[in-house]
């Protein structure tokens, strides 16, 4: 498949997806003959088409997973293959689905809890279903999905809530005394776009680290953050780097392979972000895009974490702050801003900003 | 009455014919586990009333090597919805029960208990990225410590190790591993295997288990007062300790092997 063809396929799953957390109120009634199954994209829910019209079908075509088409696109589910029906019944608006006990395998918390949120979610979506009961093996399950108290059916707004309070600021950043040496090295990174002119105060700390990485992230060199021979030399030898793509205006352009943010302005490369991009599995999709939606502080409801400054640019993947930016990919499909770039980058990407994820960048 | 005697007289006479068949239990060839789900790594499942349609964990694993040891072929698990029953004085219904009981002396009068399988000291679990890990006491002192409000831990903390920065105390576990995840707590102090298997839910939101703080806390099997099954459960069970079966399941489901984590003095 060519990088093009990937764009187009992202654009026509974009159009036919929508996402949860916008809609969150709305019951949207599907197309007649048509339900809708929660699926995951990046950080979120989004719902896409199926055939059916039972809460039996739904349920069935959930467990199917994506579409050889979405999966292309980084669409995914929590839910194991191979998990099986054993039944639905609807009674008093409560919808009582039982599963085979393939549901609960593993340990990982975020993948068991998104699964229940992925079922809720699709049984909700239909006007006479207000509760889900999840049963395994015909059991009531006791303790299988953390963060959830399956002993009672659950509602749609019990999967959606966040369930812990947004974090407060956090502790301030740990700066080392200034010296002269750390100054020398932050105007050179500054001089590149590494960092902005407003952080060289000499004073060594993760802000600097994190700028160090970037660099050597571009210049392809061992991403330790340390400022060895090689760094400094390679640091000496380069100069700013410029936009990988033909493009004009203010755009951020990510690359994968190099786990870095460029915001641009015409020919002009403005910062260079060290970010974290999706893991294997959870790839960030490549293709063009725009930001669409914003949030100062945004919950992601599969997988129950905050993610502050978040600028959604494709179903569930953004933009956004978050405790760890390590340097390899690692995210579900979003990209992890440092959090002391993260509320900068918000303000660079108002909603119908230019995105453009690429693949490779060399 | 009857019934039972006379079940009881042929499984003596069997007992006697044939040195190897399986002791005495409330359903003959049949180990009954009580069980107090859910408790996450340790016993977590799906029940019908109290019967027992999936089960899974660290004690699920040990209830069925046990049985296999005594030669029971079969084990039924039954779950009580309340924890404070399966200590109740009186008969049982179950052969032994497995449910991170503690050993105190109160409920040491309410039923009989194995030796202990697992030894529940406070752990400290570190943020990610934390440098350098704490080896002691005097470097705990210098962290952002966090607990949660009223229990052991908080205890641990506020009285024992005394840090410089007022530490956090929270409202309740959820909370507490957040503060941990976002950073705001440099360490956090709870019962060491419950850090143990929140690790093991998320390991890529905190940093490592460095230790423990001793607290001479020991998970047990329970037994009705005066069971004649507790001479044979204490020795398969030292048996399954002795041949690191024990550890296997220590770091199967809590990842770590709580009994070898450094103790923090």
């Amino acid at each position: 498949m060519t990088a093009r063809d990937r764009c187009l396929r992202a654009a026509v799953v974009g159009a036919l997806t929508v996402v949860v957390a916008a809609v969150s109120s709305a019951t949207a009634t599907p197309r007649t003959g048509t339900v809708e199954i929660a699926l995951l994209q990046g950080e979120q829910l989004i719902y896409v088409e199926r055939p059916g019209s039972t809460v039996s079908s739904a349920v069935r075509a959930l467990l199917a997973g994506p579409t050889k088409a979405e999966a292309a696109n980084e669409v995914t589910t929590q839910i194991p293959s191979g998990t099986t029906l054993r039944g639905v019944s609807i009674k008093n608006g409560v919808a009582t689905v039982d599963l085979s006990d393939k549901i609960a395998a593993g340990t990982r918390a975020e993948s068991l809890s998104a699964r229940i949120t992925q079922i809720v979610l699709t049984a909700t979506r239909f006007r006479n279903v207000r509760y889900v009961r999840i049963l395994v093996k015909g059991g009531t399950p006791l303790g299988l999905f953390p963060g959830f108290v399956t002993r009672y059916p659950l509602t749609s707004k019990d999967v959606t809530a966040p369930d812990v309070p947004p974090p407060k600021q956090p502790a301030p950043i740990k700066q080392g005394a200034p010296s002269e040496a750390t100054r020398v090295l932050q105007q050179a990174l500054a001089d590149r776009g590494f960092m902005t002119a407003a952080d060289v105060d000499g004073r060594p700390g993760p802000r600097t680290t994190s700028a160090v990485v970037a660099f050597q992230k571009w210049a392809g060199l061992g991403r330790d953050g340390v400022t060895g021979a090689a760094t400094r030399a390679a640091l000496a030898a380069s100069s700013r780097p410029t936009p990988i793509g033909a493009g004009s205006g203010h755009r951020v352009e990510v690359l994968l392979d190099r786990q870095l943010a460029l915001v641009e302005d015409g020919s002009q490369v403005t910062r260079i972000l060290d970010v974290t991009t999706g893991k294997p599995g959870f790839e960030t999709p490549t293709g063009s895009y725009r930001v669409f939606r914003k949030e100062q502080r945004s919950w992601s409801v599969p997988y129950k974490v905050w993610l502050p400054w978040a600028s959604y640019f494709v179903g569930g993947v953004a933009f956004h702050e978050y405790p760890d930016v390590p340097p390899f990919p690692a995210s579900h499909g979003c990209v992890r801003v440092p959090r002391w770039d993260a509320q900068w980058l918000y303000q660079q990407t108002p909603t119908g900003t230019p995105v453009t994820v690429l693949g490779r960048s060399r | 009455m009857k019934a039972l005697l006379a079940g009881l007289a042929v499984a003596l006479v069997l007992a006697a014919t044939a040195g190897a068949e399986p002791p005495p239990t409330k359903t003959s060839g049949v180990l009954t586990v009580g069980l107090a789900m859910p408790a996450a790594g340790f016993q977590v499942g799906a029940v019908r009333g109290r019967r027992v349609v999936l089960a899974k964990g660290l004690e699920i694993d040990l209830a069925r090597i046990l049985a296999n040891r005594l030669g029971i072929p079969r084990v039924r698990f039954v779950n009580e919805r309340l924890f404070s029953t399966l200590l109740n004085p009186g008969p049982k219904d179950w052969d032994i029960a497995l449910a991170e009981i503690s050993v105190t002396a109160p409920r040491a009068q309410r039923v009989d208990f194995s030796t202990p399988y697992l030894s529940a000291d406070q752990g400290v679990l570190v943020r990610r990225s934390l440098e350098p890990n704490p080896k002691s006491i005097a470097a705990l002192r210098k962290l952002q410590l966090c607990a949660e409000r009223a229990t052991t831990g908080s205890q641990l903390v506020v009285r024992t190790i005394k840090p410089r920065r007022k530490p956090l105390l929270l409202s309740d576990p959820s909370t507490l591993s957040y503060a941990l995840f976002t950073k705001r707590c440099d360490a956090i102090v709870a019962d060491a295997p419950t850090l143990a298997v929140l690790r093991r839910q998320a390991p890529d939101r905190y940093g490592p288990l460095v230790g423990r703080v001793v607290t001479h806390e020991k998970y047990a099997i329970a037994l009705e007062t005066g069971s004649s099954l507790r001479p044979q459960i204490d020795a398969a069970l030292r048996t399954a300790i002795r041949d690191g079966t024990l550890e296997t399941l220590r770091r199967r489901w809590l990842g770590v092997d709580t009994a070898k984590l450094p103790a923090l003095r």
